[in-house]
């Protein structure tokens, strides 16, 4: 019989009086890759976090090597051999790779060039491409994830808990990630694996685990699965037709509304090269491309976020009307709503409440009529919004951070609707998120467009591109290279235009 | 008063008024190159404007009005440069004789017009029988379109003839190269104002109700109504950041127009490309023999099949290197889309059933 490492037995953990796992049994074996898999708010981080020492259990043992443990603090964990790497950063912004690298384990004296020299090559032998000098604060999202992944494995940890470590990855990256956890694996280290990408579990994992509304679904060996068995399990029914279009029907596209943004020779550095493009109402607008091509940028131009070149950087029409936003407020009161592809830093006010949150999207867009804060007022939206989109809380004055990666996205969704769009991009909008919220949210989007709505749709994954977009821009080097109808596009073509 | 310091801004950062932007050719309007796939169509020396008479569709060819079955309907004594059809009535716009009505018989029954009708550029018969007209410009004929785009002139107007009092009324005045006409079903009409890249909705008061389509990358030209609904908008020529410089150098324009033969100006045309005389942008040379078919092009080929609102539902396109170029009509009929190019001097037919929706 396999020796568990790490073994919870009977865990339950209360937040307010409300379980969020419920007498769970979980046992990870030495030198295994277990994924734990389950919809958002299902209990997976609040389940790696008490085997962490993050949350203390309220009811239930913990085992760690077979003794029964009670770690006070991650640190603790830590100092045991237990390390987790967070969904959310936990990196120090204003110090170096190097230096978060090396934080917790610092000399009394710490020579900087020695600690860079050592970072380089650590870094080096994980094949991540970070710069040890670089200030955190200025790395992108995949590299602050990769600083992390690097710090739980530079501290020699006999079980590494990976919470959504890929969701902000290339295909090159993951494919260095994997390669490093399965080294990992080989040296005897136990792992627990969290991911939303079901294909990333099946292929990596030994055994697979799913909770569902903070309860002990299934544990079987990865064989005994397949996506569709893992969907069904995680959320009591078939939701892979509606997140991948596999009906086996020819979805019709919705016919081309008027033009209510023309983008023209737009640039900005060498971030975005003199492109045109336009966006229709009552359509879709999908947008595809890789890491780095421009898209994210061009789109923040137009939402006033970042600005583009003095000279000649070309221009944005709203509804026939040239617009130039320096900031984002005045975008906001025309009704261009750009939703962030990182909602944790840009997304919503992660100490205030839901109720808060939603409320001050209505702040933003200057569409609060009172003089004051009116608290009423307040509750009333965040009671309509949360039930519309089926937000899953326990009450509205929960703070944001206390949601899952989907309620989250949902709250941020929801502080972009009562802004009153009459543009609405959506940068990334089911990235970590779960698969039922991401059905709900994809209904969302649908639901806009049907309602006349420009909606356009920034995704780096290629199913959902396909799944809702009604015409497909592609964007390579700074630029929409290539556009395609809904019934043209396949992930062939969009893949070959935005490499090609 | 802050006006001009403005204008003098944008002009340094090539922004707003001296923004030398196009609209992109996307959405229903992205390119392909279905007009260039067209079999041969039926010659002429420069056919022009269609119509449909007594269910067969008639087109204007110079100085003769022709069938597409081949036979010369009438023959007038100068171009024709417009022509409609209502029942038996028959409109002839051509360049000595301006606006002529015609019967059944082809028997001339133009009334004595109060005023004078010239340069006209479309023209159209509405439901309730009234004849409207546009006029490019108040002085340069149709033939000089070129110059009245250079002269950035606004000196066309929109007006209604009725055929039996020969009563003339300019509806509305000052408008930049009205070259299209079509009447909507609320009693206005709907004119493509070719200079400011739009379509306008005009009330018979002369009121601009509100631009029905706009930002289009290209010069519109004639409208025509589609048996099932919407219509077909022709347009005649293509914009390019190049052109939209040029028309914002004032100085540079004139000289250009002072000094140079037309066929070498930058400016758009039905056809470009026949001569190495001709103004060329680099991107626009051939390699290997070819012309890339996204080469910057002064004349295009594109007919767009709007709905009843005007929003573009999908488009025909000739690209650069191309020579189905210049397309001035486009009359729908039998499920055969007929159009005329100024480019090529063809009568080309598309069978509509063999065509994105039905096929």
């Amino acid at each position: 019989m396999t020796t568990a490492v790490l073994e919870l037995r009977s865990v339950t953990k209360e937040f307010h009086g409300n379980a969020a796992i419920k007498d769970v049994d979980f046992a990870l074996h030495a030198g295994e890759i277990h994924s734990i898999l389950g919809e958002n708010g299902a209990g997976k981080s609040t389940l790696t976090k008490v085997a962490a020492g993050v949350y203390k259990p309220t009811r239930g043992e913990v085992f760690y090597q077979g003794k029964p443990v009670e770690f006070l603090s991650p640190q603790e964990a830590l100092e045991n051999g237990i390390s987790m790497v967070f969904q959310e950063t936990s990196l120090v912004p204003s110090l170096t790779v190097a230096q978060n690298l090396e934080l917790g384990n610092e000399k009394p004296l710490n020579r900087l060039r020695g600690l860079y020299i050592s970072a380089q090559q650590f870094l080096q032998s994980l094949n991540f491409e970070v710069d040890p000098t670089a200030l955190v604060s200025q790395l992108g999202a995949a590299k602050k994830q990769m600083v992390e992944i690097a710090r739980a494995v530079r501290h020699n940890a006999k079980v590494i808990i990976f919470d959504e470590p890929t969701a902000t990855l290339t295909p090159e990256e993951k494919y260095h990630f994997f390669k490093l956890v399965n080294r990992l694996k080989n040296q005897g280290v136990s792992i627990i694996f969290i991911s939303h990408a079901l294909e990333e579990a099946l292929q990596i994992s030994d055994r697979i685990t799913i909770l569902r509304d903070g309860e002990h679904v299934i544990t079987d060996k990865v064989a005994k699965f397949d996506r569709d068995m893992i969907i069904s399990h995680m959320v009591g029914r078939n939701l892979s037709k509606e997140i991948h279009g596999e009906t086996g029907e020819k979805r019709k596209s919705r016919p081309s509304g008027k033009r209510i943004l023309s983008v023209q020779n737009l640039s900005m550095g060498s971030m975005v090269r003199n492109t045109s493009f336009s966006v229709f109402g009552g359509q879709v607008t999908g947008v595809f491309g890789l890491i780095g091509s421009g898209r994210t940028e061009t789109f923040k131009i137009i939402a006033g976020a970042v600005k583009r070149d003095f000279f000649h950087g070309g221009e944005v029409r709203l509804s026939g009307k040239p617009v130039r936003y320096r900031v984002p407020k005045p975008a906001i009161n025309d009704g261009i709503i750009y939703v962030t592809e990182d909602r944790k830093l840009e997304g919503f006010f992660e100490t205030k409440s839901i109720a808060q949150n939603i409320y001050s999207g209505l702040l933003g867009a200057d569409l609060n009529k009172n003089l004051m804060v009116n608290y009423a007022e307040m509750r009333e939206l965040a009671k309509v919004w949360t039930k519309r989109l089926n937000v899953k809380t326990i009450d509205n004055d929960s703070k944001v951070i206390e949601l899952s990666g989907g309620n989250q996205q949902k709250v941020v969704l929801a502080k972009a609707l009562v802004q009153k769009p009459k543009l609405i991009i959506l940068d990334e909008p089911t990235r970590g998120v779960d698969v039922g919220a991401i059905a709900e949210i994809h209904d969302m989007i649908n639901e806009l467009a049907d309602t006349g709505l420009p909606v356009v749709m920034i995704s780096s994954y290629l199913p959902e591109i396909l799944t809702l977009s009604d015409r497909v821009l592609v964007y390579r080097l700074g630029r929409v290279v290539e556009e395609f109808s809904a019934d043209d596009a396949s992930e062939e073509k969009i893949m070959y235009a935005a490499v090609h | 008063m802050i006006n001009p310091f403005a204008r003098i801004l944008d002009s340094f950062m090539g922004r707003g008024s001296a923004a030398v932007t196009v609209p992109p050719l996307d959405g229903a309007l992205k390119p392909n190159n279905q007009l260039e796939e067209l079999p041969e169509g039926i010659a002429g020396a420069s056919p022009d404007d269609s119509a449909l008479w007594h269910g067969e569709p008639l087109y204007s060819d110079k100085n003769r009005l022709m069938s597409v079955s081949g036979a010369v309907v009438a023959t007038m004594s100068s171009p024709l440069t417009a022509i409609a059809t209502s029942g038996d009535r028959l409109a002839i716009a051509s360049v000595d004789n301006g606006l002529e009505i015609f019967d059944a018989n082809l028997k001339n029954i133009t009334p004595t017009w109060d005023k004078r009708i010239r340069n006209l550029t479309a023209l159209t018969f509405t439901d309730a029988g009234a004849l409207w007209y546009c006029s490019g410009s108040s002085r340069l004929a149709p033939d000089e379109w070129r110059r009245d785009l250079m002269e950035m002139n606004r000196a066309g107007s929109v007006g209604m003839a009725d055929i039996t009092t020969g009563i003339v009324r300019v509806v509305k005045s000052r408008l930049g190269y009205p070259a299209g006409v079509v009447g909507l079903s609320n009693g206005n009409v709907a004119v493509s104002e070719a200079w400011r890249s739009q379509v306008i909705e005009i009330s018979a008061e002369g009121q601009i109700i509100r631009v029905m389509l706009d930002e289009i990358p290209g010069y519109p030209g004639r409208i025509h109504r589609r048996p099932s609904g919407g219509y077909w908008l022709t347009i005649f020529a293509p914009r390019s950041p190049l052109i939209e410089f040029v028309l914002r150098e004032p100085g540079y324009r004139k000289a250009m127009l002072a000094e140079l033969a037309p066929e070498h100006w930058i400016a758009p045309a039905y056809i470009s490309g026949q001569s190495f005389h001709e103004p060329l942008q680099g991107g626009a040379l051939k390699q290997m023999g070819i012309l890339k078919p996204w080469a910057p092009t002064r004349s295009y080929g594109l007919v767009v099949e709007t709905d009843a609102d005007f929003i573009p539902q999908r488009s025909f396109h000739s690209r650069s290197g191309g020579t189905r170029h210049g397309i001035t009509s486009a009359l729908e009929h039998d499920d055969t889309l007929w159009l005329t190019s100024r480019g090529c001097c063809e009568v080309l037919s598309m069978r509509l059933k063999t065509q994105g929706e039905n096929a």
